[in-house]
């Protein structure tokens, strides 16, 4: 079977920084597949690799066996119709109400797209009652869970999540975490979550990545993450300072 | 340090900022480029346009108008001392109708626009960069170059010729005011002059550079916009750059097309 994405040998750098170096890695179809890993490691960037909003400059992009490295215009355009992505700080238009953002990709008249929006926003547990106010009338966790619903609204075929629960507190991480799995659950989305939440990998993940200085150096089931044998993930995963991640800190 | 040495560092230090112009310049034909190509072909979205239309021309007209009105009589004033010299007071209403029509009321105008309309544009599509939101505009369906760009482009090119004739009426009422009012002009003897030196040709030429101006303020906004990182001081950046770019390809522009114009 081939998987629904398939990354090999990714690679890009911005100048001399080399970002990514050589990333390997298969999502099968319907699979929640979480990379974990440090700031500056390149999470976002393969993410956005993969969406065709940075171009890499070498490897291969394959969904559903298809290279799409080298999709432009109307064909990058379709291709990209097939993704919906959670961003990091939930990127809500602030000129829009709520519902227009949900509705944002779908056709139609006004009042299909207004139901469809309030049918997404309790997708996502908020009421009717937010669709018509703006995004910084709401909170952190309701701008995430408004930038949930927008995500799903155009029901894509894969769901990237860019840090889901950063700046939330643990309980509304935690439901942020519960929705995410229930809809991909619900709605069979295969789904790429980024993140350095531990707690959030555990909830969502089927499997693990661990991304480190451009490279995946481990992968597989959630169920083995604390037994890892890898002295990467074991340290990450603790969340010690001693280990062979060293971070870039001056001797004081 | 010997001298060629000095000379080579000097040879570099050049070499290096012609270099970086050269490559803005690339970037920037290659934006207005995949702008205009984008334009040719739907989506398009004619409620940005109106909304932008609205924003650029309607809302600026009381700035553009003020200005005008009080250039034009300060116009006034000026030619009528410095005709006095000459005994050539009556001068004033024909100086000052070519001045504000062919020069001021363009050029003016274009100013005003572009520190109100240039900055907000790189300060908005600046900040939707930053917070993601243009990366989320791609993910949507929806292409920000024809949901973004190519309205304020449009818009600002459509109104600007129009705010620049209100301009122009205003810049020549201020002239008029003051000098029917404090330089002793008989007002149907100076709108008879007026009307007798305002010319056709000036008039459509204030109008074609109105329009070039609105491309230059619009293009300059989204471009600093679009490109804009690094957080909020980043976005303030993209907002000063926009508005000093304006500005220079305004009066640049102003320059070429007096000269195409007026000098052949």
């Amino acid at each position: 079977m081939t998987a629904k994405i398939a990354v090999a040998g990714l690679e890009k750098h911005f100048g001399p920084k080399v970002v990514l170096d050589g990333i390997d890695l298969e999502v099968a179809a319907g699979e929640s597949m979480v990379i974990i890993g440090g700031s500056g490691t390149g999470k976002s960037v393969m993410i956005k690799c993969i969406l065709g909003l940075i171009r890499p400059d070498a490897g291969s992009i394959r969904v559903d066996g298809q290279e799409v490295t080298g999709l432009r215009g109307a064909a990058l355009a379709d291709y990209q119709a097939r993704f919906g992505m959670l961003f990091q700080g939930g990127a809500l238009f602030d000129s829009l109400p709520v519902w227009r953002n949900v509705s944002f990709a779908l056709g139609g008249s006004a009042a299909s797209r207004r139901a469809a929006a309030i049918d997404n926003l309790a997708r996502v547990g908020m009421g009717a009652d937010v669709a018509d106010l703006r995004p910084s009338e709401l909170s952190g966790g309701m701008q995430k869970r408004v930038a949930l619903a927008r995500a799903i609204a155009a029901r894509p075929e894969i769901l990237f999540f860019d840090e889901p629960t950063t700046g939330l507190d643990p309980i509304m991480a935690d439901v942020i975490n519960d929705l995410i799995r229930t809809l991909v659950t619900d709605l069979k989305i295969t789904a790429l979550t980024i993140t350095h939440d531990m707690a959030s990998a555990r909830k969502i993940a089927d499997r693990v990545a661990m991304l480190y200085q451009g490279r995946i150096v481990w992968h597989g089931s959630r169920d083995v993450l604390d037994v890892s044998g890898n002295a990467f993930v074991d340290q990450f995963v603790h969340g010690r300072a001693e280990g062979p991640i060293q971070m870039q800190l001056r001797k004081l | 340090m010997n001298p060629v040495t000095t000379l080579a560092h000097a040879l570099i230090a050049l070499g290096s900022v012609v270099i970086g112009l050269f490559g803005a310049i690339g970037r920037l034909a290659r934006f207005a480029l995949t702008v205009l190509t984008r334009l040719v072909r739907p989506p398009w979205y004619p409620a940005q346009l109106f909304e932008q239309m609205l924003v650029i021309g309607y809302f600026s007209l009381p700035v553009v108008g003020l200005t005008a009105l009080f250039t034009g009589s300060a116009l006034a004033q000026q030619i009528y001392i410095g005709g006095s010299l000459f005994n050539a007071a009556s001068t004033v209403p024909a100086v000052t109708v070519i001045g504000i029509v062919r020069e001021l009321g363009p050029v003016l105008g274009g100013l005003m626009v572009a520190g109100r309309v240039a900055s907000a544009m790189a300060a908005e599509i600046g900040t939707m960069r930053v917070t993601e939101q243009i990366d989320a505009l791609t993910t949507l369906r929806t292409d920000p170059y024809r949901y973004l760009v190519g309205p304020r482009i449009v818009a600002a090119v459509l109104v600007m010729p129009l705010l620049v004739l209100v301009s122009n009426a205003l810049g020549v009422m201020g002239g008029w005011l003051l000098a029917t009012q404090r330089l002793g002009f008989n007002s149907a003897a100076y709108l008879n002059t007026t009307a007798q030196y305002l010319k056709w040709d000036d008039v459509s030429s204030s109008m074609v550079k109105a329009a070039v101006f609105g491309f230059f303020i619009a293009l300059m906004g989204c471009y600093h916009g679009y490109h804009s990182s690094g957080g909020a001081a980043g976005v303030g950046r993209a907002t000063t750059n926009a508005v000093v770019s304006a500005f220079i390809l305004i009066l640049l522009s102003n320059l070429i097309i007096t000269v195409i114009v007026f000098a052949a």
